[in-house]
């Protein structure tokens, strides 16, 4: 059975927003005229979301419910959900009632205009100015700055992906507010769009400053995984340069002064050892990488069959 | 009344005894205790008996245990494997829908074998905690510092890590993977992938006793054990978070004092040649720039593995058919995963 839209909904403790939010979904998207199914993803909540939630799966066929045994955060959350939904197009939302699934519509127009990746934009986002809305635009700069992928708003989960490319895309840990740039490996074509936001009326964020530090933190990773995996000997040869330079500076600098006065300086010939042995290692780890990636299910070159396209002359639409 | 197998072949609970280096001289008197506790029980069970490495001393034993035709199974490994890996190859053959392991030796009375068993009404994992407990003081100390340190690392409180008598449903060790010696950790390893795991006070053996050049191996077990919990807890998924933060913090050290003995010898004139501190900080920079690159590479290994590696766990999918009876509640979901 193929559908043409899943709609991928990570829970936690949103036992007076299931309901509302089921409402919602079948209300924004029953006009479009698609076939879909609603994935509910239950992080291990402790309150009456799974009993709601499965009154709702037992009523609606189109409502599937994934359960996880404990509490395992969203990434997981909508990993799993991803990797249960069966639509050609997956979308992505918050189970808070922030994001308002009448903007579903939207997003499959610029699915259907080509894009691979369609990304919601909160323009008039409600929440707390300092706590939520600054440290946000600083984080959204630093991640487009850093991935080049010029997104203005990551947090925002409403998102629409074509199924072949997210299912294939690695997410892990904390990477949800990742997931265009995790994906700009695969080269995708991502449209941003603006979508209404909501206050949120139940419930409390379950996010805080904290996690500022875990965001940087996989920004670094992702940045550092994305720009090396395929080709990791160049990238540590890269890192070795300057070790390599400080290694013939101040070798270089210890001859001279040795043919000059005969003398030589254990603490500067030895530096010059030092980061000697460091360049040498560092490529030997080069080395052990491409072992490592060519040994590896994931990589890099194979995600170019998922969003390629047969150019054609201009005039005609494929 | 032994094997009182039900109508469709299965039984309610396995019961594997791992036997290793350390086991009863009479292997045939414990294992006549441990069956009469199993017979109070009342339900059906089988035994499994893994002899990890040959053990020609326990030959005659085994022989004149199969012969007797008790519903017992022995399985031979032909060199030492481990505990946690005997322990995975009697699961192999175990049809228990509740898997209970035993010591080789006393650890505790028996007798209290069901206090495990009827704790699995509530948890999934039930692990002895031997108490109240003989022994020096000292030991208690002792104990009790490597269980906190162990708290420290994953912060789950467990009192008696050692004790092997455990019983769990077959799910836990069907989706928990053990090998060498990570038995000990089997509550660690389970609670992570989303288990509830309890401890029950059991009754210790009067006969529980260690030999005398055991403590020193015990507390190089004990600094390896942490080790590994803590490599397992805070490593494997996140490389790059744990080397990069060690990397980087090592190389801004080397960094700042490199900067330092720059101004110095720049600014203050004080000859760098024959300056030890040099050496150190080029080796700091070193260091922290290594682990960095080895956080790179268990982060390549995590992002071409991603599809092996599941940082979660499904309780269950549920989808209702289209024709669901709303009001029928044998109708449960029809798609179970795992």
């Amino acid at each position: 059975m193929s559908l043409d839209l899943s709609i991928v909904v990570p829970l936690f403790n949103e036992e007076e927003s299931v309901r509302p939010l089921y409402a919602a979904i079948v209300a924004g998207v029953a006009p479009l005229g698609v076939s879909f199914e609603i994935v509910l993803v239950d992080d291990g909540s402790r309150d009456g979301t799974v009993r709601i939630a499965d009154e709702i799966a037992r009523a609606d066929p189109r409502v599937c419910l994934v359960r996880f045994r404990r509490n395992y955060g969203q990434t997981p959350a909508m990993a799993a959900g991803i990797a249960e939904a069966r639509g050609e197009i997956i979308v992505t939302m918050d189970g808070d009632l922030q994001n308002d699934p009448a903007d579903i519509g939207q997003l499959l127009a610029k699915i259907d205009e080509g894009n691979d990746i369609v990304v919601g934009w909160r323009h008039n986002r409600q929440d707390k100015l300092w706590t939520r809305k600054v440290p946000s635009r600083i984080a959204n700069a630093l991640i487009a700055r850093v991935t080049g992928v010029p997104i203005r708003d990551n947090g925002c989960s409403l998102k629409a992906y074509r199924a072949s490319l997210i299912k294939s895309i690695p997410l892990y840990s904390e990477m949800h507010r990742f997931i265009p740039a995790m994906a700009s490996i695969a080269g995708p074509r991502i449209a941003e769009i603006r979508v209404r936001h909501h206050a949120r009326a139940f419930g409390h964020s379950k996010y805080g400053l904290s996690r500022i530090y875990k965001v940087l933190l996989d920004l670094m990773v992702i940045k550092t995984v994305a720009s090396f995996t395929a080709r990791p000997m160049l990238w540590f040869a890269m890192l070795s340069l300057p070790m390599l330079a400080i290694a013939a500076a101040t070798l270089g600098w210890s001859l001279v002064n040795f043919a000059a006065t005969g003398k030589i300086s254990l603490s500067i010939a030895g530096t010059g050892v030092i980061f000697f042995t460091s360049t040498v290692m560092l490529l030997a780890a080069g080395a052990l990488g491409e072992l490592i990636y060519e040994l590896g299910d994931v990589r890099e070159h194979q995600f170019s069959g998922l969003t390629q396209r047969l150019l054609l002359a201009s005039g005609r639409r494929q | 009344m032994k094997e009182s197998a039900s109508a469709d072949g299965t039984i309610e609970i396995s019961a594997i005894i791992p036997v290793g280096w350390r086991h009863e001289a009479d292997l045939l008197a414990l294992y006549g205790e441990y069956t009469a506790a199993l017979d109070a029980l009342a339900v059906s069970y089988e035994v499994i008996l893994v002899l990890d490495g040959p053990r020609p001393e326990l030959a005659a034993d085994v022989q004149r245990l199969l012969s007797s035709g008790q519903t017992v199974s022995v399985i031979g490994l032909t060199r030492r494997f481990g505990e946690a890996t005997a322990l995975v190859a009697g699961f192999q053959r175990a049809r228990g829908r509740i898997i209970v392991t035993l010591p080789a030796y006393r650890q505790i009375r028996a007798t209290e074998i069901g206090k495990l068993v009827r704790a699995l009404g509530v948890v999934d994992l039930a692990i002895g905690k031997r108490w109240p407990r003989a022994g020096s003081r000292f030991e208690t100390v002792r104990r009790n510092v490597f269980h906190r340190m162990l708290a420290s690392v994953t912060g789950q409180r467990l009192h008696d890590l050692g004790c092997s008598a455990r019983a769990m449903k077959r799910r836990v060790l069907e989706e928990v993977t053990l090998y060498g010696d990570q038995h000990r950790f089997l509550p660690v390893l389970a609670s992570r992938s989303g288990f509830k795991v309890m401890e029950i006070e059991l009754q210790q053996s009067p006969l529980d006793r260690l030999a005398g050049s055991y403590a020193t191996r015990e507390y190089i077990r004990g600094a390896l054990d942490i080790c590994t919990v803590f490599f397992l807890v805070r490593f494997t998924k996140k490389p790059l978070r744990f080397f990069g933060m060690v990397g980087v913090s090592t190389f801004v050290i080397g960094a700042a004092l490199v900067a330092w003995l720059a101004l110095d010898r720049l600014v203050l004139g004080h000859p760098l040649a024959d300056r030890p501190a040099l050496l150190l900080s080029s080796l700091l920079v070193v260091l922290g720039m290594q682990l960095f690159a080895l956080g790179l590479l268990g982060e390549l290994i995590i992002f071409t593995h991603a599809r092996d590696i599941k940082d979660y766990q499904i309780e269950e999918v549920v989808r209702y058919p289209a024709q669901a009876q709303p009001f029928a509640e044998e109708t449960r979901p029809v798609e179970r995963v795992l």
